[in-house]
């Protein structure tokens, strides 16, 4: 079982602005075998799944039939398999620092997908891609000389690659930019949406862009092209932010040290008001408006989750009379310790 | 306490929702809260247009039954019906088996792309390596009947044969 606490890539995550983490993601199926959601048991599975628990001895094998609800909640939060997974998948393979996870029985009978922050894109593609021949070797892949990589669901027909990069946009939103910018991406066959949660201000003010389409271009040039776009993205953040500090600097300046207070004084909070102090405080630090050492904006983003908060409350042994005031409590308590209050 | 979703199993997990006026509260057995999972955690990756798609396959769909009888997949059972319920193929040979609805579904997703030009499996590089070597040649075999050049036809025509049989050309790709 993974350890409860971050990942350790995203503990040795350096802090930059607005961009965070990467993700790559590969889908592949086996020749002849129903996809997934049509088989019932798995038991089709069963021998490509002993040839992958062989190709991956080194790796943690997590099985879900052996999990708890919460136990699974947690590696959602992670990011190392998704919802569906905990409904359907079979085995997830996790190396040590919890940056790459091939989930087994997911949307399609392989998920192979490499995360990392500070990395180019393009490095974690080739990882990706590394594991991805090494599977050819055991395994029989679907593939179709026209349509690429077959897949069961026809968005992701061709290379099965989505790429994904995090970004922090407190500006764009504030400046309410990204319904303009996110309609520009699509023309592009490229989506940018909130990672957590739905509605018009996503948690955290975190986005992910990523491609939309997986056929008519080579993995290169999706990649390529991400990153450009990327940049362009950032570009525009970092004016937006300038604007802001030249503009509206009192604002700034309050807003960003009002939410450092709350995150250092308060006593419950949810998990919504927790992501915004914790970005308006990012954002303040990116800014120079507010100094605070050892702040990690992503792993915090990810403890104040509530199945982590949950794995705290287990590991205390603390009793309560309702759970989710007991989690919020701890986010605070949790925030307050962190950021060097009381 | 009964689970409030199903009424019959036991409420072991209390699931909050929101917070301060937005909040709701349900207690619910393990199966009805891994149902409702999936509206907790927002997982963008592989979320697509479904209508566009549904859309596409109905189309092609009431075109085939004016044809006749509905087709059925010999690997998986899938029809374009249960393609359609499910919003995925059945199995990889789902796109054989529909080979006539597969290149406008995949188009429509696809913003109008039709061929994949990115990477390919190790194995399938050699074998489409092989056909495009047999296109060659068979190429080079009609030109050298025409001009009458028997004896170095046949050397070809043996070359074609040998390639066919190394190439493992099983018909499934």
């Amino acid at each position: 079982m993974a350890q409860n606490n971050v990942s350790p890539w995203i503990e040795n995550a350096a802090e930059a602005p607005v961009e965070m983490s990467a993700r790559i993601r590969l889908a592949r199926n086996i020749r002849h075998i129903p996809f997934p959601h049509m088989v019932r048991d798995g038991d089709a599975l069963d021998e490509v799944l002993e040839k992958l628990g062989a190709a991956f001895d080194e790796y943690q094998k997590v099985s879900m039939n052996m999990l708890k609800f919460e136990d699974k909640a947690l590696l959602v939060e992670k990011h190392l398999i998704s919802p569906l997974f905990t409904r359907q998948g079979l085995h997830s393979y996790i190396n040590e620092e919890e940056s790459v996870s091939i989930m087994v029985n997911e949307e399609d009978h392989i998920r192979i997908q490499t995360m990392g922050a500070g990395i180019p894109i393009q490095d974690l593609y080739r990882e990706a891609e590394a594991i991805d021949e090494s599977l050819e070797d055991v395994v029989d892949y679907a593939f179709d000389e026209n349509f690429g990589y077959l897949t069961a669901c026809p968005t992701n027909v061709g290379t099965g690659m989505r790429a994904s990069i995090m970004l922090h946009l407190p500006a764009l939103t504030l400046g309410r930019k990204i319904e303009r910018l996110s309609g520009n991406l699509n023309r592009f066959g490229f989506t940018l949406r909130g990672i957590y949660g739905e509605g018009s201000v996503p948690l955290g003010q975190i986005y992910q862009l990523s491609n939309q389409l997986t056929l008519g271009q080579t993995e290169e040039e999706i990649i390529q092209n991400l990153d450009e776009l990327k940049s362009q993205i950032i570009e525009e953040e970092l004016e937006m932010r300038s604007r802001l500090q030249s503009e509206h600097l009192l604002e700034v300046k309050d807003s960003v040290h009002r939410s450092y207070g709350i995150l250092k004084h308060a006593y419950k909070m949810s998990l919504k008001e927790a992501a915004k102090c914790l970005s308006d405080v990012k954002l303040g630090i990116d800014l120079g408006v507010l100094e605070q050492k050892n702040f990690k904006f992503q792993k915090w983003i990810q403890l104040i989750q509530p199945a982590f908060l949950k794995m705290r409350l287990n590991e205390q042994h603390k009793h309560y009379t309702s759970l989710e005031q007991a989690v919020d409590e701890e986010r605070a308590t949790l925030m307050r310790e962190l950021s060097g209050g009381k | 306490m009964k689970c409030e979703s199903c009424n019959v199993r036991e409420a072991t997990i209390h699931i909050t929702k929101g917070s301060g006026l937005d909040k709701s509260e349900k207690f619910l057995c393990e199966q009805c809260a891994n149902a409702s999972f999936e509206s907790d955690f927002s997982y963008p990756d592989d979320s697509f247009n479904i209508h566009q798609l549904l859309k596409s396959l109905s189309q092609q769909q009431s075109m085939h039954q004016q044809q006749g009888k509905q087709k059925e997949c010999e690997t998986c059972g899938s029809t374009i019906d249960t393609i359609v319920k499910n919003g995925k193929f059945g199995c990889p040979d789902c796109y054989t088996t529909f080979d006539r609805q597969v290149p406008e579904i995949i188009a429509r997703v696809q913003a109008h792309q039709t061929e994949h030009i990115g990477k390919v499996p190790k194995k399938s590089r050699s074998q489409i390596k092989v056909k495009k070597q047999i296109e060659t040649l068979k190429m080079k075999l009609s030109e050298l009947i025409e001009s009458q050049e028997f004896e170095e036809a046949a050397v070809i025509r043996d070359e074609i044969r040998e390639l066919e049989k190394a190439g493992g050309m099983d018909g499934a790709e």
